[in-house]
């Protein structure tokens, strides 16, 4: 029987038909060992740069262990990074360079909130899985952003953070609320009020002045004058925070003053008339990242050492900021490991992550809730106590 | 309370007038209403913070780098924005050139030196609390500076060749031209010792309102009320406006608070340009017809 030409070409269609109906196409062997792509968007450079400068050296840490370790199933993990510059412009750009011409499997960041407001919604487009470490809270939302998830606290928790210290630690019922004019300010006070009243606290005083205003002692007589037992204040503006603290010094006013992570920043510290300013005053942090008794949690204090050992500077950063860098990578590589690279496979993996033991906190999501940090971790410290990136857990928390 | 409003409203208000008289002293020279002045007080407390603090220099030679530094800004904004578009000053293209340049010497600080206001060194190095509040420094320093300025200004546009020569211009700059009087350098050096007017309003009044880049819009705004309210061109006006301006703002801050403060401030400035369009002690300047 003669074979033509024709009979041939038909069957070995039909052979490959069938083979690739049965799934048996094996898929070439180079691609199991093509680095898997994370899209990462720091912002290094430009005024909200500190955060991401912190975050990005425990980013680069993690994924350097973990390729070092065998990677992923043999796989390296590639961080594609694309400096944002501190401008949402930027990092919009970014994202489409990431998620489309990239194929990055995952999108780590935006770091800063104003980034991340206008990238998520693109990022939520292109169907890509997105884990980030911002604070507002409309950045989660499972309806419209089902591939988004959080590392980390959201404002309100932040705020309850606050309120928890003042009226259950340290059991003071008269409060002093006071924000600068920006959005961030005055949208904190106006959530935060509510939650301090319902607590069972009087707000004696609650107002919005402009930070550029030199002499606040206005408002600190109203707040005396009103009975505050403690000022908390709302502004990432350290000559506003500043001046609160010294016209509180100068007015020998002993209250404590309960607030915003600025509070114990080093440009804060910089502006205080005198180094006694800052006794007293409380600022935002996360238990696994405080000093109790002189003496870190055990997997911050591992971390700590593994850091000295990689010789990474941590002491001109905070600690939470390097161990958040870090857990978001392992975070990653965790959930490639158990469920692969595929994007609804990511999903549904992290959608269901319980009580994941991270250096900078405990993360649980569920199908509902892409908010994955637990209350109990959101505490306040001691903003004079600053050693080795880390503060003393504020007093009065039970252990 | 009245120890505050008087010592802080003074001090702020002395700041306020100084940015005015910067507004003036261009204005005089050139019927051109220069944007650049709150950028002067700017950078007057960013580059005595610089030079003070960070590089450790001696606060009187930095105060003397500083001066000098507005004074050469002043000639690079007469030659830059202010020149080139004098011809058509009826287009009021100042607005643009002088404002645009502002901004981008803010943008630069910005990048420069950072978003975060930074501290001002204390100049006379006395330990704080050993003088009564009314006698601190920075307080002090701003009306020091305004009384100084004034005086200064005052002299050399009424006792000297020169300053009547500056009168002459403001007066009539083709008659002045006309005469044989140099314009251009006198404009030239009018708008050095704006800049060194405008530099030493935001060096002394920066123990107050620290080294900050934001402070350009904040400056350049309550600098320009007291010249709308003393009127266009009057130093003296702009004293007592500005004056007037720091006592009534500091007031509010402790009556009414907040922002509530800025708002009444507002509100007093609209009314009294209501009732007197020409400022309160400009003259109305009569239209030919």
């Amino acid at each position: 029987m003669s074979l033509r030409r024709r009979q041939v070409l038909a069957g070995s269609a039909a052979t490959a038909t069938a083979l690739a109906a049965a799934g048996s196409f094996p898929a070439p062997a180079i691609a199991q060992s093509d680095p898997i792509k994370i899209g990462y968007l720091p912002a290094l450079t430009g005024p909200s740069s500190s955060t991401g400068v912190g975050i990005n050296r425990g980013t680069q840490l993690a994924v350097e262990e973990i390729n070092k370790a065998g990677g992923i199933k043999g796989r390296k993990l590639e961080l594609i990074s694309r400096d944002t510059q501190s401008d949402p412009t930027k990092a919009v750009n970014a994202v489409a360079e990431l998620t489309q011409r990239a194929k990055a499997s995952i999108i780590w960041g935006p770091l800063n909130s104003g980034e991340a407001l206008a990238a998520t919604p693109l990022i939520a487009r292109d169907k890509v899985p997105m884990l980030h470490p911002c604070w507002v809270d409309e950045l989660i939302d499972v309806k419209k952003y089902p591939m988004a998830f959080r590392m980390a606290p959201t404002n309100t928790q932040v705020g309850k953070g606050a309120n928890h210290y003042v009226v259950n630690v340290l059991k003071l019922k008269k409060v002093a609320v006071i924000s600068d004019t920006t959005g961030y300010g005055t949208a904190s006070v106006n959530t935060y009020v509510p939650m301090l009243k319902a607590m069972g606290a009087e707000v004696v005083y609650s107002n919005h002045v402009d930070a550029a205003n030199p002499d606040l002692k206005p408002e600190l007589l109203r707040m005396q004058n009103a009975g505050a037992q403690t000022i908390m204040p709302w502004s990432v503006n350290a000559g506003f925070l500043s001046r609160i603290l010294n016209t509180r010094g100068a007015m020998n006013w002993d209250v404590p003053v309960v607030g915003q992570t600025t509070l114990g920043s080093g440009q804060t510290k910089a502006l205080l008339d005198k180094p006694e300013n800052w006794n007293k005053v409380y600022s935002n942090n996360f238990r696994n990242c405080c000093y109790v008794g002189g003496k870190l949690p055990e997997r911050a204090a591992a971390f700590v050492e593994r850091l000295k050992k990689e010789k990474i500077e941590f002491s001109d950063t905070l600690l939470w900021w390097v161990a958040l860098g870090w857990d978001g990578a392992q975070m990653i590589a965790d959930t490639f490991k158990a469920a692969g690279t595929k994007a609804e496979d990511v999903v549904a993996h992290m959608n269901k992550v319980k009580s994941w033991p991270g250096i900078y906190g405990t993360v649980t999501w569920t199908p509902q809730e892409h908010n994955g940090f637990p209350d109990q971790e959101v505490v306040m410290c001691e903003v004079n106590s600053l050693r080795d990136g880390a503060f003393n857990l504020a007093p009065g928390y039970s252990s | 309370m009245f120890q505050s409003i008087v010592s802080y409203g003074l001090a702020v208000g002395a700041v306020y007038a100084l940015i005015g008289i910067t507004y003036n002293v261009m204005y005089s020279a050139s019927r051109v209403f220069s944007f650049t002045a709150g950028m002067l007080g700017m950078l007057g407390g960013v580059l005595g913070a610089l030079f003070i603090h960070k590089w450790g220099m001696n606060a009187v030679l930095g105060f003397v780098l500083v001066l000098g530094c507005g004074a050469l800004m002043g000639l690079v904004t007469e030659i830059l924005t202010v020149r080139p578009v004098l011809k058509s000053i009826e287009q009021h293209l100042y607005v643009l050139s002088t404002l645009a340049f502002a901004l981008m010497i803010q943008q630069v600080t910005a990048i420069e030196w950072g978003t975060e206001a930074q501290p001002f060194p204390v100049l006379i190095p006395i330990e704080t609390g050993t003088v009564s509040a009314w006698l601190d420094q920075k307080f002090l320093l701003p009306l020091l500076a305004c009384a100084v300025t004034i005086a200064g200004l005052e002299y050399l546009y009424r006792r000297t060749l020169i300053g009547r020569a500056f009168l002459a211009i403001a007066e009539d700059s083709y008659a002045a031209r006309a005469l044989g009087l140099p314009e251009t350098r006198l404009r030239l050096a009018s708008y050095a010792i704006a800049g060194i007017i405008g530099t030493l309003a935001g060096f002394t009044g920066a123990q107050m309102l620290l080294a900050y880049f934001g402070n350009q819009a904040i400056l350049s705004f309550y600098g320009f009320v007291p010249v709308a309210l003393g009127g266009m061109g009057s130093n003296r006006g702009a004293v007592i406006g500005g004056l007037a301006l720091g006592l009534f703002q500091q007031a509010a801050n402790f009556l009414v608070g907040g922002i509530f403060a800025a708002v009444a401030v507002f509100a007093v400035f609209i009314v009294v340009l209501l009732i007197r369009p020409e400022g309160l002690a400009g003259a109305a300047t009569a239209r030919r017809v």
